[in-house]
């Protein structure tokens, strides 16, 4: 999502990522009532890959205890993570990782 | 997971009400977001905030994905109504019960996948669900609700190969 990054953008990003390289940004897919539990975990096989067992692990951290974090990483790809998420009717929303 | 073809039986009656439902949908993809967030609580579910607690990170992210994504959306529409007979279902209620195959590559698979859980969405945030335990058997939407969501069950079991 290239778009995304204009010139601004690009120097927070640069400064967050050298001054604290430790923290990455996270994917998070939180519960709602509507999408199938089975749709859940299909969505995070087909789009990274999981593994029957890691997806299904995610899908239920998802449904009880509300949220749970499926990806780690630069915050421009958490962006085509979530964009992807929200293609598949999945809510899903980014953040730093905490301390 | 291999990509598999799916072939789904559907009544004559069953397809025609989903055909009518999609093309529901596309109307309301058509009717162009004029705020961000959408003022229609249905559209901006599908675009939600992508940041929880930055509503100016949200709006920029949903300013530069939310029409691209509404875009596929419509797509996806397209493809399972190409494969629904485009014409009423039959008057006669032994004809309208036969049942049809619809033959899904892989690819399509996926379009039907996402759009039978945006119609889902979509009936949801109109019958203002907000458990799963939410239901009005006088409300006869909560009917469609359940067979979306049985008919998107069977074509998940048969694309991962469950059965």
């Amino acid at each position: 999502m290239s778009v995304l990054a204009t010139p601004d953008i690009r120097e927070d990003e640069d400064l967050r990522q050298t001054v604290d390289p430790d923290r990455p940004w996270q994917t998070v897919v939180w519960n709602d009532p509507v999408n199938l539990m089975s749709y859940v975990v299909r969505v995070l096989r087909t789009y990274f890959g999981y593994s029957r067992e890691k997806a299904t692990r995610l899908m239920l951290a998802v449904h009880n205890e509300g949220h749970a974090v499926v990806a780690e990483g630069p915050r421009e790809q958490m962006e085509l993570h979530a964009q992807a998420m929200h293609d598949y009717g999945l809510w899903a929303t980014i953040r730093k990782a905490g301390l | 997971m291999r990509p598999r073809t799916v072939v789904m039986e559907i009544t004559l009656l069953e397809a025609a009400h989903l055909a009518d439902l999609v093309r529901q949908f596309r109307d309301l993809l058509g009717e162009t977001p004029t705020s961000t967030p959408p003022a229609d609580p249905a559209l901006a579910r599908l675009v939600p905030d992508a940041y929880a607690d930055d509503a100016e990170a949200s709006r920029q992210f949903r300013d530069l994905t939310a029409a691209d994504l509404l875009a596929r959306r419509d797509e996806d529409a397209q493809t399972v109504l190409a494969d629904l007979p485009s014409v009423a279902p039959p008057d006669d209620e032994n004809r309208s019960l036969q049942t049809m195959s619809i033959v899904l590559s892989p690819e399509r698979v996926e379009a039907w996948l996402r759009t039978l859980a945006a119609l889902r969405l979509v009936l949801a945030s109109r019958l203002d669900i907000h458990s799963e335990d939410d239901h009005d058997d006088d409300d006869p939407r909560f009917g469609i609700y359940e067979w979306l969501g049985y008919r998107l069950e069977g074509l998940i079991q048969a694309a991962d190969g469950a059965r």
